[in-house]
């Protein structure tokens, strides 16, 4: 999965500014901080996706396309930040 | 001569139908009635105003504003006007255009996030502005502006217009 081009990531730097949730606070960052935090953010995830997925465990490794991966590693993040509700909570 | 003040409540807004702020009523104790100013795309806010009494020089917009999340960062406000002489100008009111923006720069004081701020904007960009003309008077925050760097929705809560009278 390539990393998100210059759209793309100046769509997430602003919907994370309108979305940011009251309950976990606002860093003490200005937008152009915030937006170099959402392209290392992005960099991050482009060199590091190998070592990801030699991560993850057969037969998911070998079964699960990386979009299927992606959307794994966003719940796992999500539930990490507070901001994954499930039904048994 | 005295100074004559124009209050521009958020209630009383107008709008265009794409990129506006959004109406919101919050606070614990007193209701606080603000326009959001989103951080990344350019909204406005219009209000339709009759210049009584005025006579010549530059406006004053005083806008009092707060940030919804940020405690740093400056927001950068623009300022534009399109004054109207009833029974004299014959341009068309529906296609009448805003003279260029006046910006002001306004600098997120810290230690409180939503603490009230007070921004001073002069308006040069008269649009050879009369005694009696209806004036639209449009507010916006210029996202698009570098040195727009604060993070977040800036609220309008009142901007207030005044110039000398005659």
């Amino acid at each position: 999965m390539a990393a998100l081009d210059a759209t793309n990531r100046l769509r997430t730097w602003a919907q994370a500014m309108r979305d940011w949730p009251t309950n976990i606070g606002w860093p003490a960052v200005t937008k152009p901080e915030l937006r170099a935090a959402v392209d290392a953010t992005d960099d991050w995830i482009e060199a590091n996706q190998a070592g990801f997925n030699a991560a993850l465990p057969q037969p998911f490794r070998g079964a699960a396309t990386v979009p299927q991966k992606t959307f794994l590693f966003c719940y796992v993040a999500m539930r990490r930040a507070g901001r994954l509700r499930a039904q048994e909570d | 001569m005295a100074t004559v003040y124009q209050q521009l409540d958020p209630g009383s807004a107008q709008f265009l139908t794409t990129a506006f702020p959004q109406l919101k009523n919050l606070g614990t104790n007193i209701p606080v009635l603000g326009l959001y100013y989103d951080p990344a795309v350019e909204e406005a806010a219009f209000w339709l105003v009759r210049a009584v009494n005025y006579s010549s020089g530059n406006l004053a917009v005083d806008i009092d504003w707060y940030a919804d999340t940020a405690s740093s960062g400056d927001v950068v406000w623009a300022v534009r006007v399109a004054a109207v002489t009833p029974d004299t100008d014959t341009q068309d009111v529906e296609t009448k255009a805003l003279a260029t923006a006046n910006t002001v720069t306004d600098t997120h004081l810290g230690t409180v996030g939503q603490r009230l701020h007070r921004a001073v904007l002069t308006v040069t960009n008269l649009d050879d502005l009369a005694a009696q003309d209806d004036v639209w008077v449009r507010v916006a925050r210029d996202a698009a502006n570098a040195a727009d760097t604060m993070a977040g929705d800036a609220i309008l809560t009142l901007a207030t217009v005044s110039y000398s009278d005659v």
